[in-house]
């Protein structure tokens, strides 16, 4: 039973004495351990936080880089087709020009050897003409030694010139 | 910075001057009771397990045997500290001295009773004991309603325990430690914990996330301190109980009945309309039923602390005893030296039994620390807790 009863003197100090270390405990060690505890805890929480801020704006910048790369890319791309396109377009109407220049030196050059030739040719008719005559001649002086001849010819040539 | 040295150095000063006092009333203690007791050597194994158990008037640390009486019995020389007494005598008033004084003053103390000098039941006649007291229940019952005291003068004991002094103990190492802890934040302010700081900060932690937290809700930081200084308390004082030369605080009713008589005031301060609602007038059941909760929740209100004082009073005597049990047990067989042999036999499967019970009651202490912080948590908590009332719609 002794082991068991309470006694008035103990239990009055127990009640004291632990009232007393709490508060003095409260006041000195758990009140500064624990705002300690409570303000780093708070330290790393910002922390974090300011890390995943800084996180995601890299990420912000990361995806608008990508996306001027993006257009720089396509901008590239329109103005090489377009490069491409005005130098087919260069090199067409370069080749039509040429083709037209070449067809009109080609109708001219044509033009001219026909004009040449018909020169040619009525120098040739012209030459031949006056061979004609000079033969004409030396055979009609031929002919013409005597008078019948001479008449003949007269003849002859009235003759041709009714068929011409 | 300087206000916080002289701070520092007065509590070491005061430090040092209790250290000093101890050693002074040690040695009052040495000269007071030199020579006083004449003793069998023989060990009473109840007498011995007793004395440890139970709390005392003084801090008895060790008694060495000094030579032969007249009567043929050992002399024996008695290494105590003194404790402070204080008595609330009816005739004399308050009265204040150190127990080494206690016969001059008047006073002596039988199986941790204490009494006017000469008052003390013989040891004899404490075996006859019930019939004693069967004989003042029936003297008082006759005399209806007169107060009876065979002793005299009415005497209040508020002396100074050893259990009581110890509690002192065991504030003062509390602050050491944690104001050095606390010390520790402010000097390492942004770095890591470091040496006891860090030993102490993952419990400080466990106390507060899993303990206060968990259970108390918006009032958890409120509660941190009270639950830290219960944890840290009674696990100091359960180790404190395990080394030699020292009470066992927290097998002490009066003890465990103060700290939970706090928590029950901490209860009761916190309860809501809801929970006494709960307590006189159960919602959702028939009317009969009301009043039989009545009755369970009443006795559930007042079973709650009484367990709480009770289970940490039980796990920690409980401990002792099995310690000193199994030390006398070399005492019991061994016919206190008449059979020696018996004794050294059981010496070593004593000894290996009392580590072995050691090692659990270096958990349970920590483990007694835990249970009574947490359900002082879950006590209040639930003291705290407001319902939803659903559940009264649906009968």
């Amino acid at each position: 039973m002794e082991v068991i009863m309470p006694k008035l003197g103990l239990f009055v100090w127990a009640l004291v004495i632990f009232l007393i270390f709490f508060f003095l405990l409260k006041k000195f060690a758990w009140k500064p351990i624990l705002e300690a505890l409570k303000k780093r805890e708070e330290g790393i929480e910002n922390s974090l936080q300011e890390a995943q801020k800084a996180r995601d704006e890299m990420q912000n910048l990361k995806s608008e880089n990508e996306k001027i790369l993006r257009e720089a890319r396509a901008e590239r791309e329109v103005i090489l087709k377009e490069a491409r396109e005005m130098k087919e377009s260069m090199i067409n109407e370069a080749r039509t020009e040429a083709k037209e220049e070449a067809d009109r030196i080609m109708a001219q050059t044509r033009d001219e050897i026909q004009s040449e030739k018909m020169r040619a040719i009525t120098e040739i008719k012209n030459q031949v003409g006056m061979l004609s005559l000079q033969i004409a001649e030396k055979l009609l002086r031929k002919e013409l030694a005597d008078k019948d001849q001479k008449q003949a010819v007269v003849d002859q040539m009235i003759d041709d010139l009714h068929l011409n | 910075m300087g206000h916080k040295n002289t701070f520092k150095n007065m509590f070491k000063a005061a430090l040092t001057a209790a250290a000093f006092f101890l050693l002074l009333f040690a040695n009052t203690g040495l000269r007071a009771n030199h020579a006083e007791h004449c003793e069998n050597p023989d060990v009473k194994p109840s007498n011995e397990v007793m004395h440890h158990i139970t709390d005392n008037h003084n801090w008895h640390i060790a008694s060495f045997p000094v030579g032969k009486c007249e009567s043929g019995e050992t002399e024996y020389f008695h290494l105590e500290i003194p404790l402070p007494w204080l008595i609330y005598n009816s005739e004399k008033g308050i009265q204040f001295f150190m127990s080494s004084a206690a016969h001059e003053n008047g006073y002596e103390i039988a199986e941790g009773e204490l009494y006017l000098l000469g008052q003390a039941p013989e040891e004899e006649a404490n075996h006859g004991g019930p019939e004693v007291l069967e004989a003042i229940e029936e003297a008082a019952e006759e005399h209806a309603g007169v107060e009876v005291e065979p002793h005299g003068p009415t005497i209040l004991d508020f002396s100074l325990t050893r259990t009581s002094f110890q509690m002192i103990l065991i504030g003062l190492v509390l602050l050491l430690i944690f104001m050095a802890v606390a010390k520790g934040y402010k000097k390492n302010e942004d770095h890591a914990p470091k040496g006891i700081q860090s030993f102490m900060e993952p419990i400080v932690m466990f106390v507060r996330d899993d303990i206060a937290r968990v259970y108390l809700g918006k009032k958890a930081d409120k509660y941190t301190p009270y639950l830290l200084t219960l944890f840290f308390f009674i696990w100091f004082s359960n180790l404190l109980g395990l080394t030699p030369f020292n009470s066992n605080i927290a097998g002490s009713t009066s003890v465990t009945i103060a700290l939970a008589l706090i928590t029950f005031i901490l209860i009761l301060a916190n309860s809501t309309k809801d929970f006494w609602l709960h307590i006189f007038w159960f919602p959702g059941v028939p009317v009969p039923i009301k009043f039989l909760m009545m009755i369970v929740e009443m006795i559930g209100l007042i079973v709650k602390p009484t367990a709480l004082a009770i289970r940490l009073f039980a796990n920690i005597t409980a401990g002792h005893f099995m310690v000193l049990s199994l030390i006398s047990l070399i005492f019991i067989l061994g016919k206190n030296g008449a059979v020696p042999a018996a004794g050294w036999g059981t010496a070593p499967v004593a000894v290996a039994f009392t580590t072995a019970i050691f090692a659990l009651e270096m958990i349970v202490a920590i483990i007694q620390a835990y249970v009574f912080a947490l359900l002082t948590a879950v006590f209040i908590g639930q003291a705290m807790e407001t319902h939803d009332h659903d559940h009264d719609d649906h009968h």
